[in-house]
């Protein structure tokens, strides 16, 4: 006994040399000149194993092609992004490029933590995306990401449902009104069936979205100052699946708290005819759908506009990179507009490419036309320059939201929520 | 035994034991199922509980999408390096806080407490930023440390305690024999204490094996990953994750701890036994 | 016990713990506030050998435990954010006047002392119970004690992942359960349903946490000496006298151990929340921990985050203080 305590001290100290050892050995590269060898990391959230392998293929191209400015790509989660981003930011360790969403980059930029992209970019990078697109990451004339992928809100339905109710899916240039959807529902809702499942776990980015198809907006300037605001326009989306879910019971009250692709089981059998969702569940139903089952994917509905809030998903540099140039060449090759092709196509969204809308690789997928037709009407929302907006998202928004769909408070109630506590945080963001 | 135990009695026994097993091993059994299964059964909204058709090509579908294999030996590593070393240095600590009146045995075992209830957060910033300025930020020397201070005051209470529930009078017969007290600490009370030795290690290893947040906080290269920041990486966009990779990983993740255990699990009985036979 | 009869060199151990065993009655082992009176003192009451046992455990807890607190506790007076550009001043007690005010905090707050009572409680009584059945000659006993050890085995990350694979409204085993046992009518959303998230959550914990104090109880149970059980078996009491006069006296410094510290722990601790449910479903298991971390890692407001840390340390010592007093009264 003696011996083994004494042998496993030895083993420990040893290990604690080596592991000591490496990490001072494995120094980071200091690059003193371009010519010397550097080397890049680059975190990607991509999570449906196309959209990883696209990923993992261009970096891997990229580094062939620039043996000087090798790439390294790091896994990352949309779960613990936001967390891990803070940290290393503060320790200095971000990746160099990293990916994420629109909405999310005005703290970062903000704190400092972004690099301004308006001295890199090329020309032709700029001219390859819509100025609404460009928008959603400018704040302040600064622009702090590169858009690529767009997700627009569409309904995916059972085919053999709806034929039997005789329903006709429309075409993208004539898509259904909120008041088309909510009768097609209540057509094929029966017993044991509803005829919608909204998958609202995290709503308030969704509801936010989607609520401009009514011009609710949930933000305005005033003095220079953002404030939260709740008035009709805010109301009607809200107010309409709440009544889907409890005046009509035409929509499942179990659905409302699960995640995307959490409600397919029941849709695939039959107990939900209709599931509105993200373009990207494409994806997860052509992946899990069993092999007789047939859906089709229904146009954004329109309200007084069928206009939804954009939040495309984003590269950023970080401004701690020590090597900016090649951080933006690495980027702009990366979302080429023939590479942005394939990574919409891993993910099944829509990329903000002008010049990867036309490729084969996307016209062939299914529902491949509504999901382009989302390209025209996604807009830069209020809420995405919003100072503090992650903090009223993530400590109201969500929860009360949440509350009010499992009927627990009155819309009003909701309301003084969303702007009485809430400008209380943005106070604090704009001190 | 001297008391017998009646048959009826012995029944009820099986039957809550029975529950204990049902309570302990169903999550465990629909992993185990889920992680056999294809996608489309995964789907059914009448869930199968033994698979229809296994297919090991979730477990393939998970090697290769993540380094599993380099984060357990990562794991491994660093959960067993700092066991040993908290285990190590807190017996003689706790040995001393037990028999000890000395103020610095007490203001320990203040410490000791006080560092419990202190929330995590209140140290992880400040700790960052001294691991950063060590250089040991982003390695596993750094994550180590971290979770040797962490564990420490745990190991040092549950070894007192340990220590307390050991008669003085081993200790006086040693003395009056003539042993020093690092001597006699080491031939007459470490046997003793193996069982305690054993659990208190056990403590150690696990809580560094489960821990997430400072690995989260304090690693950021991939190839130093351990297993719970790896598995995460799983979990998708809006809370979708590929469930049957997932549960195929985890799986894998847990079996070497689960062999850990199930042999450390009889020491745990006979530990008692062997270290007072050996002494 | 069993291990007598198995263990071959069980007679001589327990002969050998016989010897140690005749010692005075009443004087109960480790309960001694110190060892042999020592005229060697040198330093902090402490003699050389003392010093040599005792500094290696200590250097690295003031070095990476007292400095880093001591800091976080002063954080908890400033306005410090995270921002390349940000200048951290003195704010005193700004950070606590929010607090109070702060209506998130408080409803975050109520569901932390919830969640820990009734995680600690649970897993208190259930673990006792089945250190117990373990320590009988129970057949299959390997079995229950390798499966009770399964929970500690996998990372919070694992369990919350498999818990919510039972917990699937519609492909979960749960609801499949209880359908065809007919106990509900329709599938149940145990995460998202705002009354069921908080008890859900609470049964994981339990779950989880269950391992560790039975492991400990059970190495209480197994220093309980035979022999006092079978002098009290002479003296002819049955065994539930036998386990209120010998074997619960005996193990309470062991459950006043585990007890404070699950209850610690579990005020504290959050991982599986974060899996689970990520505080949601309406902030129904937003647990303090929970709030302060997203205060700090989510916003950026250390602040905020290190003061709302410094209240809870309040909170919590409070409440150990005031358990710790009652258990050891009621000790002497």
């Amino acid at each position: 006994m003696r011996h083994r305590v004494r042998a496993a001290a030895a083993l420990v100290a040893a290990g604690a040399l080596i592991a000591a050892g490496c990490g001072a050995g494995s120094g980071t590269n200091e690059a003193g000149s371009p010519k010397e060898p550097i080397s890049l990391r680059f975190q990607s959230l991509a999570f449906q194993p196309e959209s990883i392998a696209a990923n993992k293929e261009i970096v891997a191209e990229w580094n062939k092609a620039n043996p000087n400015v090798k790439v390294e790509y790091v896994q990352g989660d949309w779960g613990s992004v936001q967390d891990q981003l803070v940290t290393g930011f503060e320790g200095g360790t971000a990746p160099d490029i990293f990916h994420y969403e629109s909405s999310y980059l005005r703290d970062f930029a903000d704190r400092g933590n972004l690099l301004d992209l308006n001295d890199y970019l090329t020309d032709k990078t700029r001219r390859d995306i819509r100025p609404a697109i460009w928008d959603t990451a400018t704040f302040d004339d600064g622009v702090y990401g590169m858009p690529f992928l767009l997700d627009a809100f569409v309904v995916f339905a059972n085919k053999k449902l709806l034929d039997e109710a005789g329903i006709k899916v429309p075409a993208p240039d004539d898509p259904w009104t909120w008041d088309e959807f909510t009768a097609n529902a209540k057509k094929l809702t029966k017993q044991g069936r509803y005829g919608a499942a909204f998958a609202l776990k995290s709503p308030a980015n969704r509801i936010l979205n989607l609520s401009l198809n009514f011009d609710g907006k949930f933000f305005a300037q005033q003095d220079d100052k953002s404030q939260a605001v709740f008035g009709a326009p805010e109301k009607v989306v809200l107010q309409r699946i709440h009544d889907m879910l409890y005046k009509d019971k035409i929509a499942a009250p179990e659905a409302i708290g699960m995640g995307g692709a959490d409600t397919l089981p029941a849709f695939f059998d039959g107990k939900f005819a209709m599931v509105p969702s993200g373009i990207w569940l494409r994806q997860q139903i052509i992946e899990q759908a069993p092999k007789d089952f047939e859906w089709v994917t229904i146009p954004a509905l329109k309200g007084t506009s069928q206009t939804q809030a954009a939040a495309p998903q984003t590269l950023s540099v970080s401004a701690d990179t020590k090597h900016p140039e090649e951080a933006v060449k690495f980027m702009e090759f990366f979302l080429s507009p023939k590479n942005q092709a394939r990574l919409a196509n891993g993910d099944a969204m829509v990329p903000a490419s002008q010049g990867a809308l036309d490729d084969p690789v996307l016209t062939k997928t299914p529902g491949w036309e509504v999901a382009v037709a989302s390209g025209s009407f996604l807009q830069k929302a209020p809420f995405q320059t919003v100072k503090g907006y992650e903090e009223w998202k993530n400590k109201i928004a969500n929860p009360s939201i949440q509350e009010y769909f499992q009927d627990r408070i009155t819309i009003d109630q909701l309301g003084q929520k969303l702007v009485k506590d809430g400008n209380g945080i943005l106070e604090r963001y704009q001190r | 035994m001297m008391t017998r135990t009646s048959p009826s009695r012995r029944a009820l026994q099986y039957l809550a034991l029975a529950g204990y097993l049902v309570f302990l091993a169903f999550p465990l059994w629909w992993l185990i199922s889920t992680a056999l299964k294809t996608p489309q059964e995964i789907a059914r909204i009448d869930p199968t509980v033994i698979p229809i058709h296994p297919t090991l090509e979730n477990f393939r579908t998970a090697f290769e999408q993540q380094p599993i294999l380099r984060s357990i030996l990562n794991t491994l590593y660093v959960a067993g390096v700092s066991s040993l070393v908290t285990v190590g240095l807190a017996v003689p600590g706790a040995y001393v806080m037990a028999r000890y009146r000395s103020i610095v045995g007490k203001s320990t075992m203040v410490w000791v407490l006080l560092s419990q209830i202190f929330p995590f957060i209140l140290v992880i910033i400040p700790l960052f930023l001294i691991v950063r300025d060590f250089g040991l930020f982003d390695t596993h020397l750094g994550l180590i440390i971290v979770y040797i201070v962490w564990s420490m005051p745990f190991a040092l209470w549950m070894l007192r305690s340990h220590v307390q529930s050991i008669p003085i009078e081993v200790e006086e017969a040693a003395a009056i024999d003539g042993a020093s007290r690092v001597r006699m600490i080491r031939e007459i009370l470490a046997p003793l204490l193996v069982p305690g030795v054993v659990a208190t290690a056990l403590f150690t290893f696990v809580s560094a094996w489960n821990e997430f947040f400072f690995a989260l906080v304090l690693l950021k290269s991939p190839e130093l990953s351990t297993l719970s920041l790896t598995l995460v990486k799983f979990i998708g966009a809006e809370g979708v994750a590929r469930l049957g990779a997932l549960a195929a990983a985890s799986l894998v993740a847990t079996i070497p701890s689960l062999i850990f255990f199930a042999i450390i699990q009889r020491h745990l009985t006979s530990g008692l036994l062997s270290g007072a036979v050996k002494s | 016990m069993s291990r007598s009869t198995t263990v071959p060199e069980g007679t001589s151990a327990q002969a050998g713990r016989r010897r140690t065993a005749g010692r005075q009655p009443g004087r109960t082992p480790g309960r001694h506030g110190s060892g042999r009176p020592s005229g060697r003192r040198t330093l902090l009451g402490l003699d050389r050998d003392g010093l040599i046992l005792v500094i290696p455990a200590l250097l690295p807890i003031v070095a990476f435990s007292v400095y880093p607190l001591l800091r976080g506790i002063y954080l908890g007076f400033t306005d410090a954010r995270a921002g390349r550009n940000s200048v951290t001043s003195f704010t005193g007690f700004e950070n606590y006047a929010q607090l109070l005010g702060d209506s998130y905090f408080w409803s975050s707050f109520r569901i932390g002392l919830i969640w820990a009572v009734a995680v600690t409680a649970l897993q208190f009584f259930l673990a006792f119970g089945l250190a117990l059945l373990l320590n009988e000659p129970l057949r299959m006993r390997w079995l229950a004690r390798t499966l009770a050890l399964v929970p500690w085995a996998m990372p919070p990350v694992v369990i919350g992942i498999m818990w919510r694979l039972v917990y699937h409204p519609n492909a979960g085993i749960l609801n499949t359960i209880l359908g065809d046992l007919g106990l509900i009518s329709r599938d149940v959303d145990w995460l998202n349903t705002a009354e069921l998230a908080l008890p859900a959550v609470i049964l994981v914990a339990v779950w989880a946490g269950m391992p560790q104090t039975t492991v400990v109880l059970l190495a209480g149970l197994q220093g309980v000496r035979q022999e006092l059980h079978e002098a009290a078996a002479v003296d002819g009491a049955g065994s539930w006298r036998r386990f209120w006069s010998v074997t619960l006296p005996h193990l309470r410094p062991i459950i006043v151990a585990i007890t404070t510290l699950d209850f610690i722990w579990n005020f504290n601790s959050f991982g599986l929340v974060y899996v689970l449910t990520q505080g949601g479903p309406g902030g129904e298991t937003r647990l303090p921990l929970l709030f302060a971390y997203e205060e700090a890692f989510r916003y950026g407001n250390y602040g905020y985050a290190a003061a709302l840390g410094n209240a809870m340390v309040i909170v919590i010592a409070l409440f150990v203080v005031f358990y710790l007093r009652i258990r050891m009264r009621e000790d002497d």
